[in-house]
């Protein structure tokens, strides 16, 4: 499993790392929203459930999961 | 972009029945839907229109609108485009701070509509919508177009400014917002400093409303006490060098959340209960749903409102056809080319949700109210909360609310319409959409 980001798409609203703490962080930026910033790009398998739910509850679809 | 690359490129097609005076303005006035889609269907993609005096291109189809969704604020510029909401907010506010200050303001925004924010905010809509119903008793009428307008505002100042702001809200309040409303409008997009009733009228209210919001601030300085609200955010947030927002700022912040939540949440709220009382077939889906969920007596509250799939799809399929929001403009700063076009520095974008959201291609029999319709796989064919960087900062916390708002409801109460269907048909002034005033319903205690 792939995790991928969509920065243009990224504000910041923090749900990724609601759901899935162990993949998703979100920073502080210099200018602007804060933005999601993927730990581990390929998580291992156990985490597939929670990575999901972060990618569906994402309000801007930011997150895409590739097998 | 050199006078030869320009040379080479085509110009979008100028849409026709322009007037002397005031260009396509007089027609976008009197029905804006109807002018956009004939502007649509006269030039596809792209079509140029004259919104009095600023050239306008609508740029329609997820293609088109991906690009304007996607192009950064340098080029395709939302503050230039949104002065007309200067007066409402303020100096120093958001479309009138520098870009710096701006980013800073909008990150203070979005921080207090963030995830860790947002589980207090599902049981206080809640409690405001049992406060709202107390009284209903087990039958009668409602008018929901007030009925709603009154309660987004509750809940959302109870949420975002806390339980004293809530509280001591009074009639001026409401009188005084519905006059910063009413000072936009289609002719705001000429001149906003005209000398019109309208505009003074924002002025005063915009004055008024600063004082009363100054001073429940200072109240809250005073007191030193810990909020952990929005409004608290506001108050702590820093700019770069260390500073806070001045006392103007921080009241045009506030008001321009309000301004952004409010008429949006409130005419959302109104088209999901319509559009309940429409159709009793779906009604009936929804009312099992929320059971179920329910069924144990459990709280309304952010956790068992995570998925609510059929209520959800309803009320996606509510903005679709009735979006709070029904154009999105950016002003032009440096020429850019599509698919062999020039779109020229200078000019007006426009992206209408309407328009994209009655697309055959990606919404089949587009005008038929049908919540079981799967959201295209196409980004940016469905776009109630826009795109990209400027997309909805609230759209978290607009999507929680009405969750709440119908979780509550739904559970109590059936509604049915008091006449026909034709009655209720969506009015389509100030540049919204929504449900002819009055609207009234019926309501009746569930027996089920
Ligand atoms: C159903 C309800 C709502 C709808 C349909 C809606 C729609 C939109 C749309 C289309 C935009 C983009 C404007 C543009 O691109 O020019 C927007 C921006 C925004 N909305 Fe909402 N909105 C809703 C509720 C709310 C609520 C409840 C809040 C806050 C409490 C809110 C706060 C904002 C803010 C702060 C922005 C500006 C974001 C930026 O420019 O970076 N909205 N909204
Ligand atoms: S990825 Fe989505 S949920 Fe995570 S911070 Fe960005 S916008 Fe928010």
């Amino acid at each position: 499993m792939k995790v991928k980001v969509d920065l243009d798409l990224c504000q910041g609203h923090s749900v990724c790392l609601g759901e899935c703490p162990e993949v998703f962080d979100v920073v502080e930026q210099e200018d602007g929203y804060p933005q999601v910033v993927v730990l581990i790009e390929e998580p291992p398998e156990e985490l597939r459930k929670k990575v999901m739910s972060a990618a569906m509850f994402c309000p801007n679809r930011v997150i895409t999961v590739e097998d | 972009m050199s006078e030869a690359a320009k040379a080479e490129l085509k110009r979008p097609p100028i849409v026709s029945g322009a007037s002397k005076e005031g260009g396509h303005m007089p027609e976008f006035e009197k029905d804006y839907c109807a002018f956009i889609s004939r502007a649509h269907a006269e030039g596809g993609e792209l079509a140029e229109f004259d919104f009095g005096g600023q050239e306008t291109i609508l740029m329609s189809g997820p293609d088109a609108q991906e690009v304007f969704f996607r192009t950064p604020d340098e080029v395709f510029s939302q503050a230039q485009a949104y002065q007309v909401m200067v007066p409402v907010f303020g100096p120093g506010v958001i479309f009138d701070a520098t870009p710096e200050r701006c980013k800073t303001q909008l990150k203070i925004q979005v921080d207090a509509l963030r995830y860790q924010n947002m589980k207090n905010y599902a049981s206080v809509i809640a409690q405001e919508v049992e406060d709202w119903i107390s009284d209903w008793g087990d039958e009668g009428e409602v008018e929901i177009l007030h009925a709603f307008h009154e309660l987004t505002m509750h809940t959302a100042t109870h949420c975002l400014l806390g339980k004293e702001f809530r509280h001591s809200m009074t009639e001026e309040f409401f009188s005084l917002y519905k006059d910063l409303q009413a000072g936009v409008q289609a002719i705001s997009f000429v001149d906003p400093y005209m000398q019109q009733p309208v505009f003074a009228a924002r002025d005063r209210a915009r004055e008024r409303l600063e004082e009363i919001i100054s001073e429940l601030v200072a109240t809250r300085r005073a007191s030193g006490k810990e909020y952990g609200d929005a409004l608290e955010t506001f108050m702590t947030g820093t700019y770069k060098d260390g500073s806070h927002l001045t006392d103007t700022e921080l009241t045009g912040l506030i008001i321009a959340t309000m301004f952004a939540g409010h008429h949006t949440s409130s005419g959302a709220g109104a088209g999901t209960l319509l559009e309940i009382a429409k159709h009793p077939e779906y009604a009936a889906e929804l009312k099992a749903e929320l059971d179920e969920i329910y069924k144990d007596g459990e709280e309304i509250s952010h956790a068992s409102m995570r998925a609510i799939p059929k209520l959800e799809s309803f009320i996606n399929e509510v903005l679709r056809l009735h979006p709070p929001l029904v154009i999105l403009m950016r002003r032009v700063m440096e020429d850019v080319e599509y698919n062999g076009y020039l779109i020229e520095k200078g000019k007006t974008v426009a992206v209408s949700i309407y328009e994209s959201h009655i697309n055959p291609e990606y919404f089949p029999d587009p005008h038929k109210f049908d919540p079981h319709r799967q959201e295209p796989e196409r980004m940016f064919a469905y776009i109630p909360f826009g795109g990209g960087r400027h997309k909805c900062a609230g759209n978290a916390f607009a999507i929680l609310q009405l969750k709440a708002i119908f979780s509550a409801l739904l559970r109590r109460y059936d509604f049915e319409l008091v006449g026909p269907a034709e009655d209720y048909e969506d009015e389509r002034a100030n540049m919204t959409i929504r449900p002819k005033d009055p609207c009234i319903l019926r309501y009746k205690r569930r027996t089920d």
